[in-house]
């Protein structure tokens, strides 16, 4: 046995040494050659990304760094006076008074449930969470129909500010929701018992010391939530109407600004295409400053717990 | 060179009797002022020895003494990390380690490694496992990679109780078959020298008697430079041992490197035989 | 049974044969009934949800039966005696051609991004790209859509499309037609689009892969990029192949930004310079005029064609990345 092997055993060496000193060169070069691909990839990522951020600044800031932008409603260019766009105070006010409504219903139901699917082993929590899970993967259009569905037609409300904060609200639950339910495990679990072996009940604890501790995750989360639902259009295409007008009122045909940059966008006068621009950069501000702030305060709250 | 029956606290004359036969043996690798530095902070300095061929070296030392660090110069790992930087001379045979005359793919094939803990490739069967190294290498030959594969798990021991399923996923078997596994893949590329880093740190005391009775089966076909942080073990398996201690500036740097024999019971340097007595580290 | 992979989760909960029980004798407080009926709205949202969608779309698949999924007309008729016709199959095919072209580049060029990310840049740089890529996975998609109509359309139209189409032997593929709003074109903006999602996922599936296996790999011989195709992606490939799904997910599910690129033309003509429509960008596209007709119940059976493809999808991907989570580690 042990001569066959040895025998083996030179054959197999002398064919492996004149594999690879065969393939050396070419496997080298198909190495360098993917990972130049690689650097590559990275550059093909970069490069529409990098584009849109240009295009925005470039045809955005003039809209941007008005005052007007904040201050006017919009108004109908004519051939005559083809720059007369106006400002997109509706849409602004409209913007953030969906949103208002929406996360009126939607932060204590998310949360809820966070909390919730994270304290309990029920075969319902299990069931919830799958739910929640799938639904964040939803596409937001859809919630636009559901509001349309219930909201516009079922109540018979009509289009409506209403409608739309509907539909961003539903959109938002399982976002908040998964992201609640992963601040409150985070929590550590001595911080729980401590608080249990005092005697406290489960819901005095739950209430007093593990939400305490989870709430940079849940801020964090709902911010992110927040910045997701303020670009979202479909959804509000469906159901809020537009409008000119400035309102507050639920009932209301509402307008919004990822609505307006789907309507400026498609103009014939260049002033209105780029009030779109301005609106897109308006919106990407906000979105990175609420990100980056999430982020950032997560982080520093982190480090102060350590 | 069975030490299976010894106890484990039991360091004793009879263990490392016979580990100076190795005296002339040709020398598998030379390390000449080896150092290695992070960012400029220096780990490991001028370590100076030679790696005798067809027996097993071993690095012992307190943690922080840089051996894993050492090791991992040998066969250029280092150069995955950004900001590190070895120095000095590092030859396998005629050929310079760090000289650029051969790839470094080529040569980390000659000089083989196996890792702390158990590392299969978790997706490969225990026979894709196996034979992995030889597909890199260009090896295609569905009976070499056949032969070679029921030779490297028969050297390393595994053969009989692998070879009914070999198409099965290397999480199938327990710690200590896994990292004979790991054993027989690096074995497979037919090394000169295999690097073990604390080979037998994640298993079982029974897995580890095996490994270690492992090590003295397969050092007739290859060379071993073994990390571990036993001493018992280094002198269970080892023929050379060398001693690295951390110095004032926190790098590494080797106190003594002999037989293991008189490295063990009569060092020439006090602080060797204080690290051997258990004094500190 | 259940999902809890928690460590953090509370006592313990006893097993027996019927399920689960709690430890716990207190009786439930207030507090605890705040929570479940949160959660039980949200029950109660959700299946009201899928229900609503469905229902509202009922008459529209009973007038249609199955010609809705094979018939490529879409005609809205106001004479009680010629009956509409609607048929999904252009928006069908559309969605498929601008979502596979979508996925192909997120997969390619995401891939080999994170890649690049993980292991080619050095590392300051590497928490820099992975923030920003984060960040560009925030971006509202109809930001890309504005980017898409305003500056790709006319370049499209006059550059890129003119060469295309003048590239011989490619007739059936391209057309022999330059036009702006095309398959191709919006298969590039919702590539771009899904691209930081996908990386940002995949650089974590990728990162999370041990070093030891890497280092085992290097130490066998294999080059750098044997490594990454034959060590790191095969560990990761559960994860990534979630990741994928996610974006394939999103990509099938984008609304604005493909009735923005994409034009609203129904033809059963799928050269890739051609306009078309896609299922969710038909739904926009059409709302407007399709209010008090009886398009509405059949843009809402469009909506549960998207429905059921993407919460399954959405499902599957949630599987996978969790499975892939369980399984890196060693």
């Amino acid at each position: 046995m042990t001569t066959l092997h040895i025998d083996n055993s030179h054959h197999i060496r002398e064919h492996l040494r004149e594999r690879a000193s065969a393939t050396i060169k070419r496997r080298q070069f198909v190495s360098r050659l993917m990972i130049a691909l690689c650097w590559v990839a990275i550059g093909l990522a970069a490069l529409p990304l990098g584009d849109v951020i240009i295009n925005l600044f470039s045809h955005g800031w003039s809209s941007v760094s008005s005052w007007a932008f904040y201050s006017q409603l919009p108004a109908q260019p004519t051939l005559v006076t083809p720059d007369a766009v106006g400002g997109v105070s509706n849409a602004i006010a409209g913007s953030a008074v969906i949103l208002g409504y929406a996360l009126l219903g939607a932060l204590p139901i998310g949360i809820g449930i966070g909390v919730y699917t994270a304290e309990s082993d029920s075969r319902f929590a299990a069931t919830l969470r799958l739910v929640v899970a799938t639904m964040v993967g939803a596409p937001s259009i859809l919630m636009g129909l559901f509001a349309f569905g219930l909201v516009v037609v079922q109540l018979g409300m009509g289009f409506c500010i209403m409608a739309g904060s509907f539909a961003i609200g539903t959109m938002m639950l399982p976002v908040l929701a998964a992201s609640t339910e992963i601040a409150v495990r985070n929590v550590p679990a001595t911080l729980r018992e401590a608080g249990l072996a005092l005697g406290a009940k489960k819901s005095t604890t739950s209430l007093r010391i593990v939400l305490p501790a989870a709430i940079t995750g849940i801020v964090s989360g709902a911010i992110l939530a927040i910045s997701r639902a303020i670009g979202e259009t479909a959804p509000v295409l469906l159901v809020i109407g537009g409008s000119q007008a400035f309102t507050w009122k639920a009932g209301d045909f509402g307008e919004a600004l990822p609505f307006m940059i789907y309507q400026d966008a498609s103009s014939s006068y260049p002033a209105q295409r780029a009030q779109a621009w301005g609106i897109a950069l308006f919106i990407v501000i906000v979105v990175f400053f609420l990100s980056l702030t999430a982020r950032i305060w997560a982080n520093s709250k982190q480090k102060e717990r350590r | 060179m069975s030490n299976q029956d010894a106890t484990v606290n039991d360091i004793s004359m009879a263990q490392v009797a016979e580990s100076a036969s190795f005296a002339n043996a040709p020398v598998a690798m030379s390390l000449r002022n080896v150092s290695v530095a992070f960012n400029g902070r220096t780990a490991v300095r001028d370590v100076s020895f030679d790696v005798p061929q067809n027996a097993v070296t071993a690095l012992i030392g307190p943690s922080g003494s840089g051996k894993t660090t050492l090791l991992r110069a040998l066969n250029r790992l280092h150069d995955l990390t950004k900001g590190a930087v070895v120095t000095g001379d590092v030859k396998l045979g005629d050929i310079d380690v760090y000289g650029g005359t051969i790839p470094t793919t080529v040569l980390r094939s000659r000089i083989g490694m196996v890792f702390q803990r158990p590392n299969p490739f978790p997706t490969m069967s225990l026979y894709d496992n196996v034979v992995s190294g030889l597909r890199f290498n260009g090896v295609k030959k569905k009976s070499i990679l056949d032969d070679a594969c029921e030779q490297a798990l028969t050297a390393a021991a595994i053969w009989d109780e692998v070879k009914d399923r070999l198409k099965a996923h290397g999480s199938t078997l327990s710690g200590g078959q896994q990292q004979r596994l790991c054993i027989a893949r690096a074995l497979a590329v037919e090394p000169e020298v295999l690097l073990m880093d604390e080979p037998t740190s994640a298993l079982d005391p029974i897995s580890t008697a095996s490994i270690e009775e492992l090590i003295g089966q397969i050092k007739n076909r290859v060379t071993i430079v073994i990390v571990t942080h036993n001493m018992q073990q280094a002198a269970r398996v080892s023929d050379q041992t060398a001693f690295l201690l951390m110095a004032e500036d926190r790098a590494g740097v080797q106190i003594e490197v002999g037989p293991t024999s008189k490295i063990f019971n009569d060092p020439d340097d006090s602080r060797t035989l204080d690290y051997i007595r258990g004094r500190f580290g | 049974m259940s999902l809890n992979t928690s460590t953090v989760s509370s006592p313990s909960p006893v097993t027996n044969v019927e399920g689960r029980k709690r430890p716990s004798t207190s009786s439930r407080g207030a507090y605890e009934y705040v929570l479940l009926t949160a959660s039980a709205l949200f029950a109660l949202i959700a299946a009201y949800f899928v229900g609503t969608v469905i229902w509202r779309a009922v008459p529209a698949f009973r007038e249609q039966g199955f010609g809705f999924f094979s018939n490529a007309m879409w005609n809205s008729s106001f004479d009680p005696t010629v009956p509409s016709q609607f048929g999904s199959l252009s928006m069908i095919i559309g969605t498929l051609i601008t979502s596979g072209i979508a996925i192909l580049i997120a997969v390619i060029v995401g891939t080999g991004t994170a890649l690049a990310i993980t292991f080619l840049l050095p590392s300051r740089l590497r928490t820099i790209a992975a923030t920003l890529i984060e960040l560009l996975a925030a971006v509202p998609s109809v930001v890309y859509g504005v980017w898409g109509l305003i500056i790709l359309t006319p370049w499209f139209q006059y550059t890129v499309g003119p060469w295309l189409a003048g590239i011989p032997g490619f007739d059936w593929l391209f057309g022999t037609t330059a036009g702006g709003q095309c398959y191709l074109l919006a298969g590039l903006v919702l590539g771009a689009m899904i691209l930081p999602s996908y990386v940002a996922i995949g650089r974590e599936v990728i990162n999370s892969v041990s070093k030891e296996l890497i280092e085992a790999s290097l130490s066998l011989g294999a080059t750098q990029w044997q490594t990454l195709w034959k060590t790191v992606i095969p560990t990761a490939r559960i994860g990534l192949f979630g990741a994928g799904t996610l974006a394939l997910g999103r990509a099938i599910g984008e609304t604005v930004a493909m009735s923005m690129v994409l034009g609203s033309a129904l033809s059963t003509n799928y050269q890739l310079l051609k306009p078309g429509a896609t299922l969710a960008g038909w739904i926009a596209t059409q709302w407007g005029e399709a209010q008090g007709s009886n398009q509405v119940p059949a843009l809402f059976a469009l909506g549960v064609i998207l429905m059921v493809v993407s919460l399954s999808m959405s499902l599957i991907s949630n599987r996978l990345v969790a499975r892939q989570r369980r399984a890196a580690t060693l």
